[in-house]
């Protein structure tokens, strides 16, 4: 287990580009391809700080693994995969790897817009946070508004977004504004254990706690003005962003799976060289009931993050009244998930079982998955900051089709321990730092709030910058932050 | 006689727990889990009391330890109660029987995601006592 991490100071770094680095298969007898690594130079200092490398290394050893195991500039040390890792394996018989989705299943990150410009918010945004944190339950084991019997529950697990239309919780157009509408075909609830579904049933539309949040935001910086005009997004224009996943539902799914596969991976010949990497081929009945599972926990999160635009909706409602329109939603990402998708190998077109952990999905322009009205512009890609810093919008490429997979990074990526993050500032300083910054802050839990502090993470600047610069998505926005509610 | 202590982890928790003996280990890794669920452990104590049978097998020492630990946790949230005692009517490194007990409670401080195997490998250290790391996902 762990294999040669203690070989971390041996590795040499073959210089691609300016953003692209490799460590050659020949690193280790085990690997079955490169690992890449999306970053810059200085970035590689920090990122040789923890095991991501390692841990890349390692995923280079999955059978049926293609071309390259890559990581994102916003990669940290994670369980069996690094946070911003892609590994694309053979389809059907390659490997699926629960760990190489992570434990929050589908955790994702939903933009929503509105049609006012912040100097019409500036004097409602303290009354407007206050009732989204009271609109929006957040903190851990807290329940929803919803609950859901044992046949809603598996009908949200089954259809997703669908669901929630037909309950009204959501608008057709909705629907056509997330990531494959919200809706993945192959879930089978009974693929789902009796845990996992009583951990769900009353969590549908709540945050969660620890990186979670609902955050108001304003446009601060249009990089792109044609394609962000096509997004409907303008310099000033206040919007919503709202991250959070499968919560205890999807952790189960994970966790149960992880169990299943590490006892039948000697039947299938599997042998890795990190138990969170475990996993087994596709096309086994182990594999395809954790890909079902975790179709089913994707469509409980989507469900999720839909339950919450209707509590801010709400939110928004009853504070800017009707002179404040509707809340239409941007788009809808998922950054913890695996998917069935066709790429170009050695000039052959093949379907690939997709992992994205800690990553997101940046399909170009004219791509059939791209929704209708983003197809001049590409998939957009969104990109949350820490607390208090900038996120961004982008739209996926080309460039990302042909070297990642349709892959690009998720965030600003975790830099300091939670602990050390604790120790550098109390909550109450922290608070006020913010405040003296123009983000306020709702949250239930001030003792942790310096664990998601701008200086615990790396620059989000820099990681979207390389990005950019690599040719893997492309900046179209700057959001500042004005209000956060926190999980 | 145990022990039990975090140390730092760049995005998650990692736990250190040792101890002389096997089911104080595992009661070490327990203690450890319920303090970051639930800090205030006066708190806690005010909540009424609950308690669970466990039974489980696994293929070696460290699955056994983390197949026991991730049972509890999905209990946690279940029950909305945080488990603090363990006591064993039968333990060896492949399956155990146990009863827990702890308290209800309306509220956890730090959401813990899973009990993960990264980094987990129960031995007998230079001292003889049983130790291991834990990291938990946050």
């Amino acid at each position: 287990m762990n294999m040669s991490y203690d070989r971390t100071s041996e590795l040499k770094l073959t210089k691609i580009s300016d953003w692209i680095w490799e460590i050659p298969q020949s690193y280790r007898s085990d690997m079955r391809v490169p690992a890449r690594i999306y970053a810059s130079k200085e970035m590689l200092e920090s990122t040789f700080r923890d095991r991501s490398l390692q841990q890349l290394v390692n995923v280079a050893t999955l059978p049926g693994i293609q071309k390259a195991a890559l990581v994102m500039p916003d990669a940290h040390e994670g369980y069996g995969f690094p946070i911003g890792g892609v590994a694309a394996t053979e389809y059907p018989d390659g490997i699926i790897s629960p760990g190489g989705i992570g434990y929050d299943i589908n955790c994702g990150v939903r933009l929503l817009m509105s049609k006012l410009h912040f100097k019409d918010v500036v004097t409602m945004l303290d009354k407007l946070s206050q009732k989204v944190f009271e609109n929006v339950p957040s903190g851990v084991g807290k329940s929803g508004q919803v609950k859901l019997s044992v046949k809603e529950l598996d009908e949200v697990l089954k259809e997703g977004v669908n669901w929630a239309v037909q309950e009204g919780y959501a608008t057709e157009e909705d629907q056509r504004h997330i990531e494959s509408s919200g809706h993945l075909a192959s879930a089978d609830p009974r693929c789902v254990s009796l845990h996992a579904k009583e951990r769900g049933k009353d969590q549908l539309g709540t945050m969660g706690a620890g990186n979670h949040f609902v955050e108001i935001d304003r446009v601060e910086e249009i990089f792109d003005e044609k394609v962000a005009s096509l997004l409907g997004l303008t310099k000033g224009q206040v919007v919503i962003q709202i991250h959070t996943g499968s919560r205890g539902l999807g952790h189960q799914v994970a966790t149960d799976s992880l169990k299943v596969m590490m006892k039948v991976m000697p039947k299938y010949g599997v042998s890795l060289p990190d138990r969170e990497l475990a996993g087994v081929p596709l096309s086994s009945k182990e594999g395809q009931d954790y890909f079902k599972g975790m179709c089913a926990a994707a469509n409980f999160a989507w469900t999720n993050r839909q339950l919450i635009t209707h509590q801010v909706r709400g939110a928004w409602k009853s504070v800017m009244g009707d002179s404040g329109g509707q809340l239409g939603v941007l788009y809808d990402v998922a950054h913890n998930i695996a998917k069935i998708e066709s790429y170009k190998i050695e000039g052959k077109e093949k379907k690939l079982i997709i992992h994205r952990k800690g990553a997101t999905r940046a399909f170009p322009p004219h791509h059939p998955e791209v929704p209708a009205i983003y197809q001049e512009t590409g998939q957009p890609v969104l990109i949350p900051g820490s607390m208090g810093t900038a996120s961004y919008v982008l739209v996926g490429t080309e460039g990302a089709m042909n070297e990642t997979f349709g892959s690009t990074c998720h965030g600003a990526g975790r830099a300091m321990s939670r602990t050390q993050a604790r120790k550098e500032m109390q909550g109450k300083e922290l608070l006020n730092e913010l405040t003296e910054r123009g983000v306020s802050v709702q949250t239930k839990d001030i003792w942790s709030l310096p664990e998601e502090a701008p200086y615990a993470y790396k620059d989000v600047e820099n990681v979207v910058d390389v990005v950019h610069n690599a040719g893997i998505a492309k900046k179209v926005a700057r959001l500042k932050p004005m209000a956060v509610i926190k999980g | 006689m145990k022990t039990h202590k975090v140390l730092p982890h760049t995005a998650d928790v990692r736990l250190w727990v040792e101890a002389d003996r096997l089911g104080e280990l595992f009661s070490a890794a327990l203690e450890g889990m319920a303090g970051l669920i639930k800090k205030s452990q006066s708190e806690l104590q005010k909540g009424k009391r609950v308690e669970d049978s466990l039974k489980l097998e696994a293929p070696d020492v460290t699955a056994l330890l983390i197949d026991f630990l991730s049972l509890v946790l999905t209990l946690t949230h279940e029950r909305k109660a945080v488990f603090t005692e363990v006591s064993f009517e039968k333990l060896n490194e492949t399956s155990l029987n146990c009863t827990i007990k702890g308290f209800e409670t309306d509220g956890f401080d730090d959401d813990i995601k899973a009990v993960t195997y990264h980094e987990a490998g129960v031995k007998k250290n230079d001292a003889g006592r049983f130790e291991t790391m834990i990291v938990f996902d946050i």
